[in-house]
Order: C-alpha cells, then sequence, then structure tokens
C-alpha cells in the first residue's frame, strides 16, 4: 500500500497539540462571536483509512449544511464546518437575533451569518497554522453548499488521496450553553501542508529534546518568536 | 404480508472510497460520490453486479487498493466478474458521479479526469454503457440493485431518478 504519509504517533500528538491550540483561539472567538453562547472543543486528530473515512467521522449519507473554505496554493487545505439543517437554522437565527427560519429555502441572511460564522473559524485555524510553518496562506470566501456531507469531505481528500491511502483529518465539535451540538469542523490538510506541518513540528520536537525543561507549554510545538498570545484577536 | 416484505428486503452494503464491492439478488450496493465515480457492472442473466468507488484516474503504478483507480479498477471488476462465472459478452456497465463540487476551474478537474478514464477503459474492455450520470456540482447517493441492475441516484434538491 502507499502509505507515504504515514504519521508516526508523536507527530500526530504534536497536531494534536496544534489543533488544541488552534481549537482555543477559535474558541475564544466564536464565544464572542455569539455572545458566549457557543464554544468549541477539539474532538481528534487523526489519520483513518481512505475507505472507511467517512464512516469513523460519521459523515455519510445525511445531507448537510455546510460552509466550505480553501487554503489554496499547494500548502492548502479545505475546512468544513458542518450542520444538520436544524442546528444550522438555530445558530444563524440566535446571530441574527430571530426566530429560527421555517420556509424551505435559507434566506441570505441566514446563509451570510453562518458563512461569517465559517469565516471567523477558519481565520483563528489559519492564524495557528501560519504561526506553525511561517508561510502566507491564502484562505478563499467562504461559501455555503447543502449536500451529501460524505460527497463534500471525499472532495476535500483529494489531494491527499493522490499520494496517500490515508486521510489526515482533525475534528472539532461545539458546544451551546455546556451541551454538546451537532456541528463539526473539519479540516483537512493537502499533502503540502501535511509535508510543512510535519517538518515544523519535526523541528519543534528536536527544540523540545534539546531543552525539555521549556516543554510544559501545549505551545511547545510552535517554532520560536512565532508565538502570539493575542492571536484569538487576529481572525477579525 | 409483513413475512412477505422481510423475505424481500434488500440488503444494502456500503461501498467505501476505493472499494469494489460484488453482490446478487436481493443485495444492494451503495455509495455517496463527490468527484469519485460509481462504476457498476452488471450481468442481468446472472443476476449479479458490482461496483467500484473510483477516486482517481491513473495509479501511475503505485500498489494501492485497485478499486482506488479507474485503470486498476476495471480489470479489478472483469476479473471478480469472471471469477463469479459471468461472461464478459454479458456484462453491461452504468456510470454516475465526477462532481466538482467546489466548482474549481483550474486544469485538474478530478472528476472529469475520471469520467473520461473509465469511459475509455470501459470502451477498450468492449463493455458497453448502458447509462450514466456525471458531472455537476452536487454529490450523489447511488444504489445498484443487483437484481435488475438499476441505478437510483439521488441529489440534493431534486428527486430521485433510476438509471435503468
Amino acid at each position: 500500500m502507499m502509505n507515504e504519509m504515514c504519521t508516526t504517533p508523536g507527530q500526530l500528538e504534536l497536531l494534536y497539540q496544534l489543533f488544541a491550540s488552534a481549537t482555543h483561539d477559535a474558541s475564544a472567538v466564536m464565544c464572542r462571536w455569539t455572545n458566549g453562547l457557543i464554544t468549541l472543543s477539539l474532538d481528534e486528530v487523526r489519520e483513518i483509512p481512505l475507505e472507511s473515512v467517512c464512516s469513523e467521522v460519521d459523515v455519510e449519507d445525511e445531507l448537510l449544511t455546510m460552509v466550505v473554505l480553501c487554503l489554496e496554493g499547494e500548502i492548502g487545505g479545505e475546512m468544513i464546518l458542518t450542520f444538520d439543517n436544524t442546528n444550522g437554522r438555530q445558530l444563524a437565527a440566535a446571530l441574527l437575533g430571530q426566530e429560527v427560519g421555517t420556509s424551505d429555502e435559507w434566506s441570505d441572511l441566514e446563509k451570510s451569518a453562518l458563512t461569517e460564522t465559517g469565516n471567523i473559524l477558519g481565520c483563528a485555524y489559519m492564524n495557528a497554522l501560519t504561526r506553525l510553518i511561517n508561510t502566507e496562506l491564502m484562505p478563499s470566501a467562504p461559501y455555503f453548499v447543502q449536500d451529501y456531507g460524505a460527497s463534500v469531505l471525499q472532495q476535500a481528500l483529494m489531494t491527499q488521496a493522490m499520494t496517500s491511502d490515508q486521510a489526515l483529518i482533525c475534528r472539532t465539535g461545539f458546544h451551546r450553553e455546556g451541551e454538546e451540538v451537532n456541528w463539526r469542523v473539519f479540516f483537512v490538510p493537502t499533502m503540502e501542508m501535511r509535508s510543512a506541518m510535519e517538518r515544523a513540528l519535526s523541528t519543534a520536537s528536536l527544540k523540545k529534546a534539546a531543552h525539555p525543561q521549556d516543554s510544559s507549554e501545549r505551545k511547545e510545538c510552535v517554532p520560536d518568536g512565532q508565538h502570539d498570545e493575542g492571536s484569538q484577536n487576529d481572525a477579525h | 404480508m409483513v413475512l412477505s416484505t422481510v423475505l424481500r428486503a434488500k440488503t444494502d452494503k456500503h461501498v467505501g472510497m476505493g472499494q469494489i464491492a460484488l453482490g446478487c439478488g436481493h443485495t444492494r450496493l451503495t455509495a455517496v460520490l463527490g468527484s469519485c465515480v460509481a462504476v457498476t457492472m452488471h450481468s442481468p442473466k446472472h443476476q449479479i453486479g458490482i461496483l467500484a468507488h473510483v477516486i482517481l484516474a491513473q495509479s501511475s503504478g503505485r500498489n494501492s487498493p485497485p478499486g482506488k483507480f479507474a485503470d486498476t479498477a476495471i480489470p479489478e471488476m472483469l476479473r471478480m466478474m469472471e471469477n463469479a462465472q459471468v461472461p464478459k459478452s454479458e456484462i453491461i456497465a452504468r456510470l454516475a458521479g465526477g462532481a466538482n463540487i467546489f466548482g474549481r476551474t483550474g486544469p485538474l478537474q478530478i472528476g472529469k479526469a475520471n469520467i473520461e478514464a473509465i469511459t475509455e477503459l470501459l470502451e477498450e474492455a468492449g463493455i458497453p454503457v448502458k447509462a450514466q450520470d456525471v458531472g455537476g456540482n452536487k454529490g450523489r447517493r447511488v444504489s445498484l440493485d443487483c437484481q435488475t441492475g438499476s441505478l437510483t441516484i439521488e441529489m440534493a434538491g431534486s428527486p430521485a431518478r433510476v438509471l435503468q
């Protein structure tokens, strides 16, 4: 099998730390965006065989409402924010201070509220990735799509599929006033992004091994001089 | 009445990315597709069907599951049908998928490349394509009835279609 990019458990742990840091930033931004209503937590960073990826992350033939944001260029990826229809409309209504929409078609305002949410989360993740790999990332405008979750996730996996039989996925869950809700964020890096992240993490690991007294903070995987404690503000 | 329904119930088998599955009689093979393509083959006489969930067009010699690439999936499907005692002359193909969900306009159009490669390979193998539902910018949920060979296609916001 062609698992050229099989990630070691140590690298996965470092990636987990990276995305936990990014999720923390995104959660702070989301909390402000929703007036304290919504927070995020990192569910998992996993490498999964392509044939079972959709069932493993529980995105199959359900029709979902999604906001997709692409990091364009070779070092890129896709971020997919997913909701079931009911939860998506509830979030849009909460953000707009309106009653939950009941018509079959989403209004432009509802779409815009979700798209902006995707934009804010995407920027928070992008800021964390930029700090890690020290490369400028080019986000696309987020766009709204209603389709089978598996169809969209598969499309995002294409660049990884070209060189690997495994997919690396970061999955984040949402909580509304402490209760878990059926919303998810998936980040699917391109192979070049995976390589860049793993190179940066290897460097960070070597530094960590050389200076173990500095290794207690979770952001140690971020290259020196690129910490930014106020990073959650970058998303705006 | 209830017993009759139970006896007639179809058994669904989901075919994941890069997988190939063969079924017969009441089996129904399902897949959810974006730019991937479902290649189905069916023998009306034997009531045997097979579905490959093809991800990309060319393997370029890479050692992956055969269903992942068009150029390895089609020969593997024909081999599996041969093992099931289905003569090649009885095989009919149907295709679905190959969408461009993210609306990308660059030179690399994965769905289009998949469809072109599969069509060419089936033509070279002498397998007729009876029907297809490909392209566009929407995902598809497909279901192959191994008894009849019909391929049911569902898309968000559209009524289901059946390729007979």
